[in-house]
């Protein structure tokens, strides 16, 4: 029965393969979006931490 | 007149709708997919084959659709200079790229076994093939110019003059005659496929649309973030 499934009256290997480049397709899209954005979240959060470190070093070297 | 546009408004919504959007995705597409693959019936002509249609129209659908946006959002940056509306479109760009491949390739996987080649330069084919280069002219731009300034004004140029492509794309098969089969459905007239097959159609359209907006509102959040990170 699994194997008739698979087979699709002989026609299997044409609908997996359109099944199976549409999802590896949008999978693909999908996963590099979010890393895109994951790397630039990080690019942001360095942006955000050197400009603390920048206000709060004169703050600090009027003390010495 | 463009204020309910506003970056803010699709940032906050990318914060708040991804989760439930994922939700709904994952539920349509398993009721989809099941239709699709188990319940859909057999065609009497295309046999099993016919169950490629349940990816490659949609695919077609939203492609069509995305660029449709593209163009729309290129004419409105480009004549009253609101610059959202290229970062929409700049969002949108490689989700339409993606789809549009998937169209013509299961488009062919779908042709060989029906019309017995993978390929035809007839109009249909040849159409859909000019829209894929437009997206691929159309994406490229955008990483190949480093100049902000100068993308945007020659994407939105390639989103105007790229629209000529889609009334082209969907009136090629009444236009020439093609080995494509005219379109089963239309907005103006009932479908002329039985609703059993209908129903798995419109569910994997759904859903495609589901996935278009959570990776959409994906990448116009990195745009946004982008933008804000070069102007430091």
């Amino acid at each position: 029965m699994i194997l008739n499934f698979l087979n699709m009256s002989g026609y299997g290997l044409y609908i997996w393969l359109s099944y199976a480049f549409t999802a590896l397709s949008l999978i693909s899209l999908y996963y590099v979006s979010v890393k895109k954005l994951n790397s630039i979240k990080n690019i942001e959060h360095l942006y955000q931490s050197e400009k603390i470190e920048k206000v709060s070093v004169p703050a600090q070297a009027t003390k010495f | 007149m463009f204020g309910i546009f506003k970056p803010r408004t699709f940032f906050n919504l990318a914060n708040t709708s991804i989760f439930w959007l994922k939700i709904i995705l994952a539920f349509a597409l398993i009721v989809g997919l099941i239709l699709a693959l188990v319940f859909s019936p057999i065609d009497y002509l295309q046999k099993d084959t016919v169950r490629i249609m349940y990816v490659h129209v949609p695919s077609s659908w939203i492609s069509l659709f995305i660029f449709l946006i593209i163009g729309i959002s290129s004419f409105i940056s480009l004549i009253f200079k609101v610059r959202v509306f290229s970062v929409y479109a700049k969002s949108l760009a490689p989700i339409g790229l993606v789809f549009s491949l998937i169209s013509v390739v299961t488009g062919s996987l779908w042709g060989y076994p029906t019309w017995g080649t993978f390929w035809s330069w007839d109009g249909r084919l040849t159409s859909m093939f000019a829209l894929v280069l437009t997206y691929i002219l159309y994406v490229y731009l955008w990483s190949f110019i480093k100049n902000y300034n100068l993308a945007e004004k020659i994407t939105n140029i390639v989103g105007i003059v790229g629209l000529i492509n889609i009334p082209i794309i969907k009136f090629s098969v009444a236009w020439w005659n093609t080995l494509h089969q005219p379109a089963s459905i239309t907005l103006t007239a009932a479908p002329t496929i039985h609703s059993s097959m209908l129903a798995p159609l419109l569910i994997m359209f759904f859903s495609f649309c589901i996935l278009s907006l959570i990776i959409f509102l994906i990448r116009y959040k990195y745009e946004i973030i982008n933008f804000r990170v070069n102007k430091k």
